[in-house]
C-alpha cells in the first residue's frame, strides 16, 4: 500500500512501545507463575529427599510410584508454561508406570526423565524465586524510583532511596530518577530473562536426546513381536477350527454320499435317509465355517462399515448399551476388525462380569487415531490378570502399537479406553 | 405366481430357477446384481422377488439396499432376502414399513425344498419367514428382570416359531401338539409379555418382532 507508507512509518513506532510493553507484561506473567512453581519445587525437592531416605529404610518405596506421578505432574506444569511461551510444544519424556508395584518402582528408577526432573526442581527452585523478585521488582522499584522527586520532601527526614541510601537532597532525588531508569530498562530485559529461563526448560525437561528414539525402538520392536504372536495365534486358531470342523464335516458329507450311492440299488430307504443325513451336515459345515469367517473378518464390516458395524453389536447387546460415535469413516480393514472384535469383547465381559445397568461405547477419530471407549455402571473391579478378555484386548491392542488404559475400581464404575492408531 | 431373482452365484441362481419352476413358480428374470435387479423389477412387476444381500456393483449389501429400496417404490412388494449370514438388524431394516410380505433366511434353507417353498408362499401371501437364527438371536437372554425369562421352555419354543412367521396350524404340526394347546401357549405369552393384538396374521408376527426388536435395541 504505497500511499500509506507515511502513516505507517508514524504509526510503527507506538506500535514497537506496545509490542514492547506487551512482551514485557508476557515476561512477568510467565516468571510471576513461575515463581509458584519454584515454590513447589522447593516443596518438591523436600519431597524428593524425604522420598529417597525413607526408601533406604525401606518403608518409603511403595509410595515410590505415586510421587513419582507427583513429580510428573509438577513438572509437566513447567513443560506446559515453557512450551506456551516458546511456542514449541515438549513432549513428555517419563516411561508409562505400568505393572506390578516393584515394576512401577524400577521404571521411575531408571528411567532418566526421573533423574532430569530432580535436577530441574534443584535449579528451578533458586532461580524461579530469584527471577520472580527481578519480575516484580524492577518494574514496580523502577516505577517508585521515578516518583521520588515528587514526594521525598513531603517525608521528614527523607525516604529510603536503593542501594541504602537516604534521599533527603534534591541531587539524591534526581539519582534516584536515574536508578528507576536504570530499573526500567532493566525490566525491558525481562522478556529475555523468560526466554531463557523457558529455553533452559525444554533442555532439562524434553526427553533426552536419542532416548526418545530409541523408546520409540523399543516400544515398535516389543509390538512387532506382539502383533506377530497375534497373527500367529489367530492363523492357528482358523486353522484349527477349519480343520476340525468344516474339512471333517464335507469328508463327512462325501462318506454320506458315497455310500448312499452304494445303497441307492439295494436299499433305497436307507440312501435317501443318508442323502438327508448328508444335507444336514453340510449344514453344520455350514453354520460352522460362518463362525469362522465372524471370526476373521465381520461381514457386516465390509458391508457398513464400522459404525454401521459396531451400531448392530450395541443393539445385540444384554445389556442396555449408550453409542456415541463420532466421524470416523473408513480405515485400514484389520484395524477396524480390531475396533470390532475390542469392543465386541468388552461388551461380552460387561455382560458376563459387571452386573451393570448400563453400558456406553463409544468410538471417535481424532487425526489418525481411532478411540474406543467402553464404560459401565457395574460393580468394577475387573483385573487383567484373571480376565483373559482384559487381557486379550490388550494384546490386540499391543499388535497395532496402541494404547489401552483401564480403570475398574472396586465398586465401580469400570471404564475402558483403546487407541487404535491407524496410520501405516 | 411370478418371482424376480437376483442371485451372482451362477450355481445358486440356476438351481434356484430350476427349484421354483419345478415347483410350478414362474421366474420371470433371474439377474446377477442390484442394477439389473432394479430394472428387472420395475419391468416385470413380480409377485414376489428372491434377492441375495450381497451382489455386485460393490459386493456389499447392495441387493439389501436394492430390496428395501424395491419395497419403497412398490409398497408391499413381497421380498425373501437370502444370505451367507443372519444380521439382526438387517432384519430390522426389512421389517421397518411394517407392511409384512418380508422374509430374510440363510442361504442353505433353500436346501429344505418344502420349507423354502413355504416360506416363499407365506412372504408372497404378506406373511413372515424370519430365519430361526435370527430369532434365536433376539431371543438370547438379557437381564434378570427381563419378561421373556417368565416364560416356560415350551412357550418360548412356540414364541420363536411365531416369530419365524408360522401361523398357529403350522406351529402345532412343527411341535406335534394340538391346535388348541398352541391357542393356550400363545395366549400365556401375549399375557406374561403385556403384548396386545389379534392372535393371528402377520400382525401377530410383527407385534412379536417389534417386541423383541425393541427389547433388544433399548
Amino acid at each position: 500500500m504505497p500511499h500509506n507508507r507515511g502513516m505507517s512509518s508514524t504509526s510503527r513506532a507506538p506500535n514497537a512501545v506496545v509490542r514492547a510493553f506487551a512482551e514485557c507484561w508476557r515476561a512477568i506473567r510467565y516468571l510471576v507463575i513461575g515463581g509458584g512453581t519454584a515454590l513447589l519445587a522447593m516443596i518438591g525437592i523436600i519431597g524428593v529427599v524425604s522420598m529417597v531416605a525413607f526408601s533406604a529404610i525401606g518403608v518409603g518405596l511403595p509410595a515410590v510410584p505415586e510421587a513419582a506421578r507427583l513429580l510428573h505432574r509438577l513438572t509437566n506444569l513447567d513443560r506446559r508454561r515453557a512450551a506456551e511461551l516458546t511456542g514449541t510444544p515438549i513432549p513428555e519424556p517419563h516411561h508409562p508406570l505400568t505393572g506390578s508395584l516393584g515394576e512401577r518402582i524400577r521404571t521411575v528408577v531408571t528411567d532418566p526423565a526421573t533423574r532430569r526432573d530432580v535436577v530441574w526442581l534443584l535449579l528451578h527452585g533458586p532461580l524461579g524465586l530469584i527471577l520472580l523478585a527481578l519480575a516484580i521488582g524492577l518494574p514496580l522499584g523502577g516505577l517508585n524510583q521515578l516518583a521520588i522527586p515528587a514526594y521525598w520532601r513531603l517525608v521528614p527526614g527523607g525516604v529510603p532511596g536503593a542501594l541504602d541510601f537516604q534521599v533527603d537532597s534534591w541531587a539524591k532525588a534526581w539519582a534516584s530518577v536515574l536508578i528507576g531508569l536504570t530499573y526500567l530498562g532493566m525490566t525491558l530485559l525481562l522478556p529475555a530473562a523468560a526466554r531463557g529461563h523457558a529455553r533452559l526448560a525444554r533442555k532439562l525437561l524434553r526427553p533426552a536426546t536419542g532416548v526418545r528414539l530409541s523408546d520409540r525402538v523399543a516400544e515398535l520392536t516389543a509390538s512387532r513381536a506382539a502383533a506377530l504372536d497375534a497373527h500367529g495365534a489367530e492363523l492357528r486358531r482358523i486353522e484349527r477350527d477349519l480343520h476340525d470342523g468344516t474339512q471333517a464335516r464335507i469328508a463327512a458329507v462325501i462318506m454320506q454320499l458315497g455310500i448312499a450311492e452304494q445303497l441307492r440299488g439295494r436299499d433305497p430307504d436307507a440312501a435317501f435317509g443318508l442323502v438327508r443325513k448328508a444335507q444336514d451336515t453340510a449344514m453344520d459345515a455350514l453354520a460352522e465355517l460362518r463362525d469362522v469367517v465372524r471370526g476373521i473378518y465381520p461381514p457386516i464390516l465390509s458391508d457398513r462399515g464400522l459404525d454401521g458395524a459396531v451400531t448392530a453389536l450395541a443393539a445385540r447387546s444384554p445389556i442396555p448399551c449408550l453409542l456415541a460415535l463420532g466421524k470416523v469413516g473408513r480405515r485400514p480393514a484389520a484395524v477396524e476388525a480390531a475396533a470390532y472384535f475390542i469392543i465386541a469383547e468388552a461388551l461380552a465381559n460387561a455382560t458376563k462380569h459387571s452386573g451393570a445397568e448400563q453400558v456406553t461405547v463409544g468410538l471417535d477419530a481424532t487425526g489418525d487415531t481411532l478411540v474406543i471407549t467402553v464404560g459401565d455402571d457395574g460393580r468394577g473391579g475387573a483385573d487383567e490378570a484373571l480376565g483373559s478378555g482384559l487381557a486379550g484386548i490388550r494384546r490386540r491392542v499391543d499388535a497395532f502399537d496402541g494404547r489401552t488404559e483401564l480403570t475398574s475400581p472396586v465398586g465401580g464404575p469400570t471404564r475402558l479406553r483403546v487407541e487404535l492408531p491407524c496410520g501405516s | 405366481m411370478r418371482v424376480v431373482i437376483a442371485e451372482d452365484d451362477a450355481l445358486l441362481r440356476e438351481g434356484l430357477v430350476l427349484l421354483l419352476n419345478t415347483a410350478g413358480i414362474e421366474v420371470t428374470a433371474a439377474v446377477d446384481n442390484a442394477t439389473d435387479f432394479r430394472a428387472a423389477v420395475a419391468a416385470e412387476r413380480p409377485d414376489a422377488v428372491v434377492v441375495d444381500v450381497r451382489l455386485p456393483p460393490t459386493f456389499t449389501d447392495d441387493g439389501l439396499r436394492a430390496a428395501v429400496e424395491a419395497r419403497r417404490l412398490y409398497p408391499g412388494l413381497p421380498v425373501l432376502v437370502l444370505s451367507a449370514f443372519v444380521e439382526n438388524s438387517y432384519a430390522a431394516e426389512l421389517l421397518a414399513d411394517g407392511a409384512g410380505g418380508v422374509g430374510y433366511l440363510l442361504k442353505e434353507r433353500v436346501g429344505r425344498v418344502e420349507h423354502f417353498l413355504d416360506s416363499l408362499r407365506r412372504v408372497a401371501d404378506g406373511g413372515t419367514a424370519m430365519d430361526p437364527e435370527v430369532i434365536s438371536q433376539l431371543l438370547v437372554r438379557r437381564r434378570a428382570d427381563d419378561p421373556l425369562s417368565t416364560l416356560t421352555a415350551r412357550e418360548r419354543e412356540v414364541l420363536g416359531l411365531m416369530a419365524e412367521g408360522h401361523d398357529n396350524s403350522a406351529i402345532a404340526g412343527l411341535l406335534v401338539v394340538s391346535d388348541g394347546a398352541v391357542h393356550k401357549h400363545i395366549r400365556n405369552i401375549f399375557t406374561k409379555l403385556a403384548l396386545v393384538g389379534d392372535e393371528g396374521g402377520h400382525r401377530r408376527v410383527l407385534a412379536v418382532l417389534a417386541y423383541l426388536n425393541a427389547a433388544q435395541g433399548s
